[in-house]
């Protein structure tokens, strides 16, 4: 048997999540080269996306629904507050060049300031970024009145069942601000809501999928704002 | 998914209008959130529009509840897993890329990582791992409103295809879809080698879909 069919047995499997993780992760890196298993994916996916469809319909309770969205609207409120006076007009462009002007020091502490750019009040900061866990990574944090983007390169996949996750620190006090994942090339971008006027820096960690309520692990890289 | 997606509940409007412009969002003047398209909500809510993620959760939030509750298996746990769901999707609303497939899609597979996380962190696993029929489909809930008509056809064409598939493949899906069992343990359960339930899953789901793809020309 080759080394390539004994992976592809394992494609039914890991498209129903059915694969314990370190074989996940073994057939994980054999995926990134196989464009055959790659297109079997693809291809088992369609049945697997189908599967929640066969469900018996449920209604879910009023509460259900008030209770989540009294959450979501008090983490809205301030970017809602913000956009009665200049919508955020955050194009990609914006994000991948400040990321472009980023530059990545290593562990350790310190502070650049990248420039003003357009004469207004936005402003880009590089990030210290950890590279014993990001080798090669660099990010920076792109700040204006309209909102603040956080953008990264040359980062690693942050694992299976994982994500980057961002945080503020105010005060001592560290609080979740938004989840991001990066692409093939290591590339990603997140917004950072709210004012930053008050916040003493921006981190990232690497959480389980969907984020965590609180760091698990030390920051991988940090931006003092 | 287009506008005419079925399970909202009620037309929702805001102060702004969003139009479309270069992909992306104009403020000019009122919008009526119903009449957007999923992925045009989800350009709102990855600017922090609670109001369009409220539209999100309308249309498919039924939805996600039906698979919390087919996979956890009761109505308490499948509300916990639902909001921990949207939760997540909010918090990580800036991670969608609509070229990575529909809004549906996405979420649903959000809802069912985290409740089969759910379910393996629990007790309700081992529970249930006594209990192969803990994983058969339960009774639809009597509150069922008018607005499901539309996920009661889409379930039925889904359940005709998953009924050509041969029973032993059909189990062996299940179990690892709703059940979150991995491939050993499901082996271990039927008394089967891995190998024979790994190809039974392949099998099974390349015969899915092709009859769904059957079913839908």
């Amino acid at each position: 048997m080759t080394a390539h069919s004994e992976y592809a047995e394992n494609v039914g499997a890991y498209a129903l999540g059915a694969l314990p993780e370190l074989e996940a992760q073994v057939f994980e890196r054999h995926l990134m080269a196989c464009e055959e298993c790659q297109h079997e994916l693809h291809r088992l996916n369609e049945a697997v996306e189908a599967l929640p469809r066969s469900v018996t319909p449920h209604a879910p309770p009023p509460s259900l629904k008030a209770s989540l969205m009294e959450v979501v609207n008090a983490e809205a409120a301030p970017a809602t507050r913000r956009r009665r006076f200049a919508l955020p007009q955050l194009r990609p462009a914006m994000a991948w060049a400040a990321a472009a002007c980023a530059i990545a020091l290593g562990v350790g502490y310190g502070l650049s300031e990248l420039g003003q750019g357009d004469g207004s009040d936005a402003r880009t900061l590089s990030a210290q970024v950890d590279d014993q866990r990001l080798p090669g990574a660099n990010a920076s944090l792109s700040i204006s009145d309209d909102g603040s983007v956080l953008s990264v390169e040359g980062m690693p996949d942050a694992g299976r069942g994982r994500v980057y996750e961002v945080w503020v620190e105010r005060d001592g006090d560290v609080e979740p601000a938004s989840i991001f994942d990066v692409d093939d090339r290591g590339s990603g971008a997140a917004a950072v809501p709210g004012s930053l006027d008050d916040v003493d820096a921006v981190m990232v960690t690497r959480e389980q999928r969907g984020g965590a309520d609180q760091p698990t692990e030390m920051p991988v890289l940090r931006i003092d704002v | 998914m287009g506008v005419a997606s079925a399970g909202y509940s009620r037309p929702r409007s805001n102060r702004i209008t969003v139009i479309r412009k270069r992909g992306f969002f104009v403020e000019t003047g009122v919008v009526n959130y119903a009449r957007l398209a999923d992925e045009e909500l989800m350009q709102a809510v990855q600017r922090g529009d609670a109001m369009a993620f409220e539209t999100i959760y309308d249309r498919h939030g039924g939805a996600a509840f039906s698979l919390a509750y087919r996979i956890v298996g009761t109505r308490s746990a499948a509300e916990d897993a639902t909001q921990d769901a949207f939760l997540a999707i909010w918090r990580s609303r800036v991670r969608y890329q609509r070229e990575r497939g529909s809004v549906r899609n996405w979420i649903l597979g959000i809802v069912h990582n985290r409740t089969i996380d759910a379910l393996r962190r629990n007790q309700v696993h081992a529970t249930r791992r006594a209990d192969a029929e803990g994983i058969e489909e339960r009774e639809a809930a009597p509150e069922l409103t008018d607005v499901e008509a539309f996920r009661r056809e889409e379930q039925r064409h889904v359940r005709a295809a998953i009924e050509t598939l041969p029973e032993s493949q059909v189990r062996v899906i299940e179990l690892a879809y709703f059940g979150g069992f991995t491939h050993s343990q499901i082996a271990e359960m039927l008394g089967e080698p891995v190998g024979t339930v790994k190809g039974r899953m392949r099998l099974g789901l390349d015969k899915l879909r092709r009859e769904l793809a059957g079913a839908m020309a």
